[in-house]
């Protein structure tokens, strides 16, 4: 064994024997109440499962693949992608914040200018809520990276 | 696990059936995919962003189903089917299903 590698911790080995569905009743409910506690482990068996889904596709890339990966490193090709996304994202917040200002300056009447701005700031916080959630989940999802 | 889709696991004899497993998921592609997809429907061509969302919710799906099969006790799953449709535009559901079995010493 070389200096870099080290002997796997107990707790390692178990959360790769429940990844792979090797644990039997008892540990498996054992092992899950420790999880339950544990976001490190709970990564560790997201991990084990994510190489298990990953070696499941034998193939590799396809001659499509590589051409790809060469247009993306293509600087033109990056730079126009940035600028694109970076315009519609610009362009998105300048209506967004039109749409507001025309909500608060504009000349519409007190209700619906208040069931408007509930509508607005709900669906806002209900979106802002739901990003958070998947953001906190994401590195918990070993589907991913599959590609295909 | 053994999962196939024969009626028969070739070379082991099923002892007993135990029953239907199934896994479902429904995923979907962020906004931000959605537009690169919309932009390749234009021009023709396989749309990454879906066949990636369709692997990873056909892999979630063939895993939801086997971790039944493994919690009823089943040694394999016989008959294996996939089904999808969509419930939403953009998210792909995939429906994987079969029967469990016990398969003989």
């Amino acid at each position: 064994m070389s200096a870099g590698e080290r002997e796997p911790t107990r707790e390692e080995i178990l959360a790769m024997a429940y990844a792979d569905g090797e644990l039997a009743e008892g540990e498996r409910r054992e092992f899950e109440a420790v999880l339950a506690t544990r976001s490190d482990l709970a990564l560790e068996v997201v991990r084990f499962r994510r190489l298990e889904v990953l070696a499941r596709r034998a193939a590799g890339p396809e001659p499509m693949d590589m051409e790809w990966r060469r247009l993306e490193a293509e600087p033109l090709h990056r730079a126009g992608r940035r600028l694109g996304w970076l315009l519609l994202g610009s362009g998105l917040a300048v209506l967004l914040g039109w749409c507001v200002w025309t909500l608060i300056a504009g000349d519409i009447g007190l209700v619906p200018k208040l069931g408007l701005g509930a509508l607005l700031a709900g669906a806002a916080l209900l979106f802002t809520l739901a990003v958070r959630a998947r953001l906190r989940t994401r590195v918990y999802d070993p589907y991913a990276e599959i590609r295909r | 696990m053994i999962v196939v889709t024969t009626e028969e696991v070739p070379g082991r004899r099923v002892e007993s059936a135990i029953a239907l497993v199934r896994g479902n998921t429904v995923r979907a592609a962020h906004a931000g995919l959605d537009i690169g997809a919309f932009l390749k429907n234009l021009v023709g061509g396989e749309i990454e962003e879906y066949t990636k969302l369709l692997a990873e919710a056909r892999e979630q799906a063939f895993d939801r189903m086997v971790e039944e099969a493994r919690a009823r006790g089943a040694d394999a799953v016989i008959g294996l089917r996939f089904a999808t449709c969509e419930i939403a535009s953009g998210a792909a559901e995939f429906l994987a299903y079969g029967t469990a079995v016990k398969l003989a010493p």
